[in-house]
């Protein structure tokens, strides 16, 4: 008891006397700094340090005050967990890691409670402006990580199985049915249509992608031409997004089974041709024209993401190549993951709409998948004999890299022991990268 | 601070969510399946037509251009990778053992001198 007083005393001497002092002489000059901020304390300290020896229990108090101990709520424990268990399922199962520990981490760091009454800045939250986070948190909100990330990608991704066998591009459109699905069910629950279409790019199952259209639709700052201001609402999506992304190998596997006949799941596929280096410069030189000049909106995504195949595949930017995709994708999603997680505080997260988000968002999954393998064997129909698809490489139209490949691998491998599937998979993965943002733009220009 | 015209109404199913989801599905739809024509066909007759016209010039059977081409599968080409993967990952295992010491004559230099370290000053 003894050392807590202590330690209390010294740090209320430390931190909050000098701060008090540079207030008052400020106040005693008549300077006002540019940079102050409005001062606020309760009545009940101001009482307390009116008194003629009041001044050091009324410190102590206002330091009390200014703990988080003091400003824990409910919610902002119940996040906690939640950004404890990110983490916990990122290190003891190694779901999606690179995406988890940031977020869970940033869950942490969002959800301190610190003191806020009467509106006042602090500068700390991430929604406080002038705050670290709050620079941080301006890529998500105008949009500017995702782009990034896209190229980090793009300089990432080897083409050539969707190259070698182009028909499978078809599976990556198939499984976008899951966002306007979802578009749907959004508005069946009461969202305005912006925030609907938000919450249905879910459906592609592309955590950049899920923000960069959030951060332009549902970011709490448009206004309808009706005067109704939209949710912001890129907390919950981003989290969804990247929750269901690593749960993509419980959701889908048995999805897949449903649907699949055992017959089905035997298929062998033809291995994939031989690619020439040429093919592989043309392809996100021409990629880029013919989808973009469709959907402009999806420009800043899929511009990125083939200016980054370009630079891996010309083979004379190496050094950019290797930069964008290591060292500038790994900042972004350093940055992308923190101030996602730290954007979901308690006051704003915790609410119904988030609730429904997440509901929305599994059915999203669970209809993107759906609607991927049931085209895989609407396809098989037209196909000759001796070059089918394996149905269960639909699921992969949904553009979780790699795992929703993975989990085509895996349950190919369970039917048959020799039968790998990766390689076909991850033609329509990467096809529904491409899908997603075309969807994404497509939504834009619509609502945005 | 930016604002969205909707025309129609903002919330529930209407007509501009219909005509959303239809132009939607098949925007995505059509993009991929330009792609897929355009890497189908189009690549593809441009590669075979370069091919074509190299055989001419080299004075070889076109045919047999094409067939040379295509026999070459992925797998091919994935144990011919893994192969020099291996090799040259392994290369380390192949040391001499043999450790030997070697005197390194030092050349004069002042940045190392112990007459000009800052104690001397």
């Amino acid at each position: 008891m003894l050392a807590l007083l202590v330690i209390t005393s010294l740090a209320w001497m430390a931190f909050v006397k000098p701060e008090q002092d540079r207030q008052q002489a400020l106040a005693d000059t008549g300077v006002v700094s540019s940079t102050a901020v409005t001062q606020y304390q309760p009545q009940d300290i101001q009482d307390i340090r009116n008194t003629q020896d009041g001044q050091f229990v009324g410190g102590l108090k206002q330091f009390w005050d200014y703990t988080g101990f003091r400003n824990a709520t409910t919610g902002h424990l119940i996040m906690m967990l939640v950004g404890l268990f990110f983490i916990f399922l990122a290190i003891r199962y190694e779901y999606e890691p690179l995406l988890l520990v940031p977020i869970g981490t940033g869950i942490l760091i969002g959800n301190i409670p610190f003191f806020a009454d009467g509106g006042m800045n602090l500068q700390v939250g991430i929604y406080q402006q002038g705050s670290v986070l709050n620079y941080l948190y301006f890529g998500v909100m105008k949009g500017v990580y995702p782009p990034l990330i896209f190229l980090g990608i793009g300089a990432m991704t080897d083409f050539s199985s969707l190259i070698s066998n182009p028909r499978l591009l078809l599976l990556g459109a198939a499984a976008q049915v899951g966002i306007f699905a979802t578009f749907i069910g959004a508005l069946l629950l009461g969202f305005n249509k912006p925030e609907a279409g938000a919450i249905g790019i879910i459906g592609g199952a592309d955590g950049p992608t899920a923000i960069f259209l959030s951060s332009r639709l549902a970011n709490g700052i448009n206004v309808l031409s009706d005067g109704t201001t939209v949710k912001n609402l890129i907390g919950p999506i981003a989290i969804a997004a990247y929750s269901y992304m690593a749960l993509v190998p419980v959701i889908q596997p048995p999805i897949m089974r449903l649907l699949t006949s055992r017959k089905e799941r035997l298929i062998r596929m033809k291995p994939p041709r031989a690619v020439t280096k040429t093919e592989k410069i043309l392809f996100p030189i021409f990629g880029l024209l013919l989808t973009c000049f469709i959907s402009p909106s999806a420009l800043p995504l899929l511009g990125m993401l083939f200016f980054g195949n370009i630079l891996k595949e010309s083979g004379v930017t190496k050094r950019l190549a290797e930069t964008a995709r290591t060292s500038l994708i790994d900042i972004v999603t350093i940055l992308i993951g923190l101030t996602v997680g730290a954007s979901t505080q308690a006051d704003v997260f915790l609410t119904k709409e988030s609730v429904m988000i997440f509901g929305l968002g599994a059915a999203a999954f669970a209809v993107a998948t759906f609607s991927g393998v049931l085209f895989a064997k609407l396809m098989n129909l037209f196909l000759p004999d001796d070059n089918k698809i394996n149905p269960l490489i639909g699921n992969s139209g949904v553009s979780a890299v790699p795992d929703s490949a993975r989990v085509s691998e895996m349950e190919g491998l369970k039917a048959d022991k020799t039968n790998h599937l990766l390689m076909h998979a991850m033609g329509p993965n990467v096809a529904g990268v491409i899908g997603s943002a075309i969807a994404a733009g497509i939504l834009l220009s619509y609502l945005g | 601070m930016h604002t969205l015209y909707l025309t129609e109404a903002a919330t529930g199913l209407d007509s501009l969510t219909w005509t959303i989801v239809a132009v939607g599905i098949g925007i995505v739809f059509l993009s991929l399946l330009i792609v897929y024509w355009f890497f189908r066909y189009v690549l593809t007759f441009i590669l075979n037509f370069r091919l074509k016209s190299f055989a001419r010039k080299k004075g070889i059977d076109p045919a047999e251009v094409l067939t040379v081409k295509t026999i070459q599968s992925g797998e091919v080409n994935a144990a011919i990778a893994m192969a020099l993967y291996q090799y040259f990952n392994e290369l380390h295992d192949v040391e001499s053992g043999v450790v030997t010491i070697k005197r390194v004559s030092r050349h004069y230099s002042p940045w190392s001198s112990k007459l000009y370290n800052m104690k001397n000053l």
